[in-house]
Parts: C-alpha cells; structure tokens; sequence
C-alpha cells in the first residue's frame, strides 16, 4: 500500500461524499413542502401567511437557493453542519448523539451474528447432512426470508406483551441503569444480527466445506495431528478469510436496516431524526445526518480497501 | 474432560432460565415513587408556549404552563390564573386574578405578565397560533394589579375560551427569550432529545393538594403499535392515541381500561376555484353519496360514528337531530343534483389524501368507491404529509381527505374549518363560497345570549348543509389507554380531547 494510492483513494471518497451532501441538498429543496409552514401546521391547522413569512425569513428560507447551498458549504469547511430548523439545536451535536447508540445495535447485533453464525457453519460443515446441517440450513433460509420489522414485531409481540419478559422497546442510557440498558439492546441486536447469522452460517458452512476437501487436511490427518487441531488450526483460520471479508461488506448494509429497527423498537438513534426531519423538511438535519451515513459507507469501504491492499500489494499496483 | 453433546444441550436449557432473574421485570416500581410513565406519540418539535407544534407538545405545555382559564372534566371553563371573569357594560372581558399564582422562579403571577403575554402573541413578528385571534383585541388595560380588562374590535362572545388553548400560556415577561417561565403545576427537569421528558411536581403551585403526582416521565413512541404494547406490557401507565385496531384489546385487558371520546372528525375538501366544485349542487350530490358507515368500519374498526351534517358534538345545545343528518346517504338524490349541475355523467378528477397516515388514506379509498358509484370517477393522490400539507394550502387539489378536531367544543370554535374567507391551509376548502355560513359563523360569535347564539348556530348548520364548504364523514374515537391504577385522568368531551393532558395534575395511583 503506498502513500500515493491512499491518498488517492481518501480524495475520492472525500468527493464521493461532496456529491452525496450536494445530491441530497438539492432534491430536498426541490420537492414539495415548506419548513416553515409545515412548522406552523401541527395544530392541523395552518397559521396566517404572516407567520409564515416571519419564520421563513427567521431561518433564512427566504435566500436564492444557491446562496443557501454556499453557506452549507462554508459550515462544511468549518466542520459546521447548521442548527436544525425544527428546533434551533445544532446539527452536529444531535448527530454525535445519535450516531453511537446506532453503532450500538450494529456492533451488537454483528457480535451476535458471529457467535450464532460461525460455530454454527463450523458445526454443520463437520456434519454435513446430518440433522443438525439440515435444520440450520432451514431456518438460515427462513431468517434470511423474513423482512427486519417482523422479525421485530414478532419479538416485541412474543417478549413484551405476551410473556412480558421484556420491555417493549426504549432507551435508558448504559450509565443511568446497565441492565434495562441491556434488556433494551437486547431484541433490536437480535433483530438486525439474525440476518447476518444467518449469512455468515452459510459462508461458513460452505468455506469450512472448501477447506476441507483440500490436500493438507489429508496430510494432516495422514500425519496423526489431532483432529482438533486439524479443525481449528489448520481448516478454520483458510475458511474464515472470505467469511471475514463477507462481515466487511455486511456491515454497510446493516447501516440500512437500523432504520427499521430503531423505529420499531423505538431505539433513538440516527433513524428517528432522519424520518423526523424528512417528514419536517429540517434541510439541515437530513442533509447532515444523510451526510454522516455516506460517510460511514465509505469510510468502511476504504478500510476494507486498505485490508485488501495489505494483504493483497497486487491491488495497489492496479 | 470431555465435554459431550448431552452436557452442551443441557446447558442450552439450564442457561435461559439461569438469566431470568435478570428478565425479570420490576413490580410496579414507579406507583411507589408516585411518577407517572406517559407514552407520548411524538416528541415535541419546541415547547414555544405559543406555537402551535401538535397535540403532543401541547400535553407536555399544558403540564409546565397554565394560562386564565382552563376545561375541567366536562370540557367546561374553570378559573386557572383568573379565578372569575365576566362582561362589562362596554363590551370588554374583564379577568379577575387569583391571588398567590407563582411562577417556576418563585415571582408571582401579575397582571403585567398577562398584558406582556398578549402582546407577545398579537406582535407583529408573531408566529403564534392566536395571534390572528389575538389581534383583535383592541386594547389592554389594568385598572388595579389584579384585574384585566380586554377592549375587542369587533364583540368577541366566545373570547376567554381563546386563553384555554394550549397555546396561550401566560408567561415572565421577563423570561430570557428560549426560556420562557410559566406558572404550571410541573416543571421541566431533564429531557433526552428524542425519546423522553422528566417533570417534577412544583411545589407552590397554587392549587393546594396538586399535583398529586410527584413526576412524570413522557415517553416518546412514535410507532402506534410499540405504544400500545409498551402499556400492555406494563412499560408505561397511559398512552395517548390509542390505535383503533387495539382499543378492542385494551378493554378486554383485566388491567387496563380505555377512555374514549368521539372528537376528531374526517372530511372532504374542495377546490372551489375551478369547475366542477365551484358549483354547490356539485358538493352537495359528494355529501350525499358517500355510506360513512363504510368509513368507521373499515378506517376505525368501528371506532367511531358516521357523521352526516356540520360537526356538532351530540349532547350539546348547538346540536339538532334533523340537521345533523342533513347530508344522508342518499346516491339517488346524488345522482339528481349531478344531473341538475349538468353532469349527469359524472366527471374524472382526483382525490387528494395521504399515505403516511392509514386512517386518511382508508377513508380516501372508502370515498373513491362511493364516488365511482354515483360516475365521479377519482384517481387517488397519497404524497407523504408535507406535500399533502403544501398542496393543500396553495390550492393544487380538486378533491382532498382532511383529518381535524373544531378548536372547541362552541361552533365557533368551527369556524376554522368553515370560515372560507380566511387565508388558505391545508384544513379548509380552496375559495370555496360559503357567504351565508361565514355571516352565520360572525353573529354567532357577537352574540352574547345564549338562546339567541343556539339559533343563529342553527341558521348556520342550514346554510352550510347547502353552501358545503365541507362534507363530513366520520367522527373518530380518539382514546387514551390505562392501567386500572391510574385515577383521576379524563378525556375531555369532543374537540377537547387533545387538551385532556390538563387533567394530568388531577392523577393519581388508586
């Protein structure tokens, strides 16, 4: 990997993300809706036209668009992402907010997924065919089958309202009471891992499959290793490098389906702002948000890029 | 050691009922500590005490502020801030102070504080929900520190229920600018953006004996359905907006009880600025040809009541039982008044509603079919709510499906939805002509005696069941759900509803 080639790369991402910011400030001026008068408008009724213009001039919605989009920039420049036009809080600090609780659920449903997903492939590669290979195999299918918000729903019907095991859904920082933060987390992390537990299982279950067939395991077992070892040591860790790669490239898209999840289990992360802001057309707040996912997107793209560069030099000489 | 297979399953069995204790939930912990869980449906855009930001905003108002007046369980005025109030001989409202109303920062109540609070809303830079209200009033006086005399423009008959609002709360006149100090039974103490609200009882509040809770805790569920379960599953006490598809399992609960009201209603709207709605035999023929039983079956699970004339609450003086169903289901006589308005044909045009909330789009889809049968044929428009809210206002609609509570229970407080000559929303018809009921709607609310204003109201149901400003559909219960232990809490009657949070310095656990 040379000095060169990253910094390459980080431009290009970096502009990547410029025209994310850019595509997603202009389509939101050019659909319908007016924060100001969506503002005025809660009582379901709207206010008078001079409210409106008041608030509209307030919030600088009165500006030719292009001088809104320059000051958006300048922020950006200044590491400024504006003040939200719902409630006048700074865009940055309900993201710096927000976005750990996100990372949150993704982190625990990952960890989930691979204590599920891969003792589980691992397993059914060793006993192909067998029961236990055909039954996981089933409900990998069926868990890949079925969509994040019934899953989600299901949960919440089953653990809360059922059996009342569970709270419904919420949050209650780790700080202010550790186990009710856990029992929280817990039904969204199963939510969003299960689909990827269910697609390292089959990595898994299909790169154990590979390794095995190969020569050195014969020799290995040939050679009297134990057979322990010969699965652990030698098959496992040539199995697990596509099914890492694969958790890489997953990660991203678990960023998509938090979105469900948190609305569902009422988990406040980025989600809720981004939908609230849409519905309130806050340009700001879902510029800055949207803003904060592509780059995220791109930042796991990057290392995953560096990974395959440090493992890989041909990939930098291309 | 080994470990076998059998020794590994065991433990999968032993292992989730070794983590129970940690499942466990607490029993009841937060009747003991006398703070009430609340589950919102919407965190509060701002808490301005004068905007408007929805009726979620407007419970939380309602605990932190109080205003002169307020309703009590019947949805009558009671004194708050003004312990009496009355009309003098010139025609000005006069509010009598009661004495010993402190603010949160321990400075009493004056009549200085209410004046300022006026002003505020009428201002000119003004984004308050009143202010057009407020605006007509005149001038402000104070003949001694405990009296306020109002001076209107124009008689305002129905003018101290405008200080019940929930977004007309008196206020410091010397608060800081985003801190504004009121004088409500709880205070603020923490909130976590987004999610929930903490108050703590005030503790000179003037009322002696309330609040009788100690706290409470607002939680925000923005999803109807996990609202629902969090009060099933005992995670909350009470939960507005109950979701009509649940209300049937909230009264089977042996734990939970419901209240609910018809107050909400369903209606149709009309661009009146271009044919065919410009015609009132044209929006008559719709208001007959629509089977509103349809509508509370399949938008409400049978949550409500068909609604066939001007939306006057049953059991209140205003109300007249032939009136009321002066738009019956009649698809012969829609028929007759298409032909009549030259369309015996029928005509193509569109129906503006919204798929962001179920219950617009159900009805959308209910009047779409009864139109079809009477030749109207509808081609549905469901933008998500904001375009709904922009088209609505600048008139880019034929037809639209609106969802709205009067501000009160006084026909007056219809006049937001049947005054067409007020400037354009999202609420009202498009320059509709509705003369005679905007004329009816302006003497009812000069009018100061009460056997006068019933007819005059009367007068202005007949002329609105033929000018049709608008049609109406369905009242819709709106309903709050709650643990058998919570006492005291009552829904306010019909429009009020959305004001019922002022009942909350009443609750209890029983």
């Amino acid at each position: 990997m040379t000095g060169a080639w990253l910094a390459h790369r980080i431009a290009t991402s970096l502009f990547m993300a410029w025209i994310v910011a850019t595509i997603v400030f202009m389509a939101l001026h050019l659909v319908p809706g007016d924060p100001a008068e969506l503002l005025l408008s809660t009582g379901g009724i709207s206010p008078d036209p001079a409210s409106v213009a008041e608030l509209r001039e307030k919030l600088g919605l009165e500006r030719p668009i292009m001088v809104q989009y320059g000051a958006f920039l300048g922020g950006l420049l200044r590491a400024d992402l504006g003040t939200s036009l719902v409630d006048d809080y700074p865009v940055l600090s309900e993201i710096a907010l927000r976005l750990p609780r996100t990372l949150e659920i993704i982190f625990a449903g990952t960890l989930l997924a691979i204590a599920l997903g891969v003792p589980a492939g691992v397993y059914a590669a060793l006993h192909r065919g067998g029961r236990f290979d055909r039954i996981a195999s089933g409900v990998a299918a069926l868990l890949l089958a079925i969509p994040v918000f019934v899953v989600g729903t299901l949960l919440v019907l089953l653990m809360a309202q059922t059996l009342r095991l569970m709270p419904a859904g919420g949050y209650v920082a780790f700080t202010q009471d550790p186990v009710l933060h856990l029992k929280l987390l817990a039904l969204p992390a199963v939510a969003i891992g299960k689909g990827l537990a269910a697609v390292l299982f089959r990595m898994t279950r299909a790169s154990m499959l590979d390794a095995l067939a190969n020569d050195y395991v014969r020799t290995a077992h040939a050679k009297g290793l134990a057979p322990g070892r010969v699965i652990f040591v030698h098959v496992l860790r040539n199995a697990l490098n596509p099914v890492i790669t694969v958790l890489g490239l997953h990660m991203g898209t678990l960023l998509g389906g938090t979105v469900l999840v948190e609305y569902v289990f009422n988990w406040p992360g980025l989600s809720t702002p981004l939908l609230r802001a849409v519905e309130a057309r806050d340009y700001p707040m879902v510029v800055g948000i949207v803003l904060t996912i592509s780059v995220m997107f791109l930042l796991i793209n990057l290392i995953v890029e560096m990974l395959h560069a440090t493992l890989d030099p041909r990939v930098t000489a291309r | 050691m080994t470990i076998s297979r059998r020794t590994v399953l065991g433990a999968g069995v032993v292992a989730p009922f070794a983590t129970l204790p940690f499942l466990s939930r607490p029993a009841r912990a937060q009747r003991a500590s006398g703070i009430l869980r609340f589950g919102l449906s919407a965190f509060p855009p701002n808490l301005q005490p004068w905007v408007s930001t929805g009726a979620s905003a407007g419970t939380v108002k309602l605990m932190t502020h109080r205003s002169l007046v307020s309703y009590d369980s019947k949805g009558e005025l009671r004194g708050e801030i003004a312990e009496s109030w009355s009309i003098d001989a010139e025609g000005a409202w006069v509010f009598k102070l009661r004495q010993g109303c402190l603010f949160h920062n321990g400075e009493p109540v004056t009549a200085d504080d209410v004046k300022w609070t006026i002003e505020q809303i009428a201002g000119e830079k003004s984004t308050a929900y009143m202010r057009t209200q407020f605006q007509d009033i005149e001038r402000i006086e104070i003949p001694d520190p405990k009296t306020i005399r109002l001076v209107t423009k124009t008689p305002q008959a129905t003018l101290p229920s405008w200080f019940a609002n929930y977004n007309t709360f008196v206020i410091w006149r010397k608060s800081a600018a985003n801190e504004p100090i009121g004088a409500g039974p709880f205070r603020l103490v923490g909130q976590e953006r987004g999610t929930s609200l903490d108050l703590v009882a005030f503790d000179k509040f003037y009322k002696p004996g309330f609040p009788k809770l100690k706290g409470i805790k607002f939680v925000v569920y923005a999803d109807e359905n996990l609202r629902n379960a969090a009060l099933q599953s005992g995670d909350v006490d009470i939960i507005e907006y109950v979701p009509w598809q649940s209300m049937a399992a909230v009264e089977a609960d042996p734990r939970l009880k419901l209240d609910s009201v018809e107050g909400p209603f369903m209606d149709v709207l009309f661009n009146g600025s271009k044919p065919p709605f410009n015609d009132a035999r044209v929006r008559r023929a719709i208001a007959h040809a629509v089977k509103r039983d349809d509508i509370v079956k399949a938008a409400f699970f049978g949550r409500g009541k068909p609604l066939e004339g001007v939306p006057i609450v049953e059991g209140t003086p205003w109300y007249d039982k032939d009136l009321a169903r002066g738009w019956n289901y009649d698809p012969a006589r829609a028929k007759a008044l298409l032909a009549e308005a030259g369309f015996a044909n029928g005509f193509q045009t569109t129906l503006l509603s919204t798929a962001q909330f179920g219950m617009h789009k159900d009805t959308a889809e209910v009047v779409q079919q009864h139109l079809a049968a009477i030749g109207i044929q509808c081609e549905l428009q469901l933008p998500d709510w904001s375009t709904r809210v922009s088209r609505g206002i600048r008139g880019q609609y034929d037809m639209a499906i609106h969802g709205v509570s009067a501000d009160n229970n006084d026909p007056d407080g219809l006049t937001v939805v049947l005054d067409t000559s007020l400037s354009p929303t999202h609420g009202r018809s498009f320059k509709v002509d509705a003369p005679r009921t905007i004329a009816a709607l302006a003497r009812g609310r000069a009018e100061f005696d009460q056997t006068k204003r019933v007819e005059i109201y009367k007068d202005m149901q007949r002329a609105a069941l033929e000018e049709v400003p608008l049609v109406g559909l369905a009242w819709r219960s709106q309903g709050y759900g709650m643990d058998k232990g919570v006492k005291g809490f009552t829904n306010l009657p019909g429009a009020l509803t959305t004001s019922s949070g002022a009942m909350l310095e009443e609750t209890f656990f029983g």
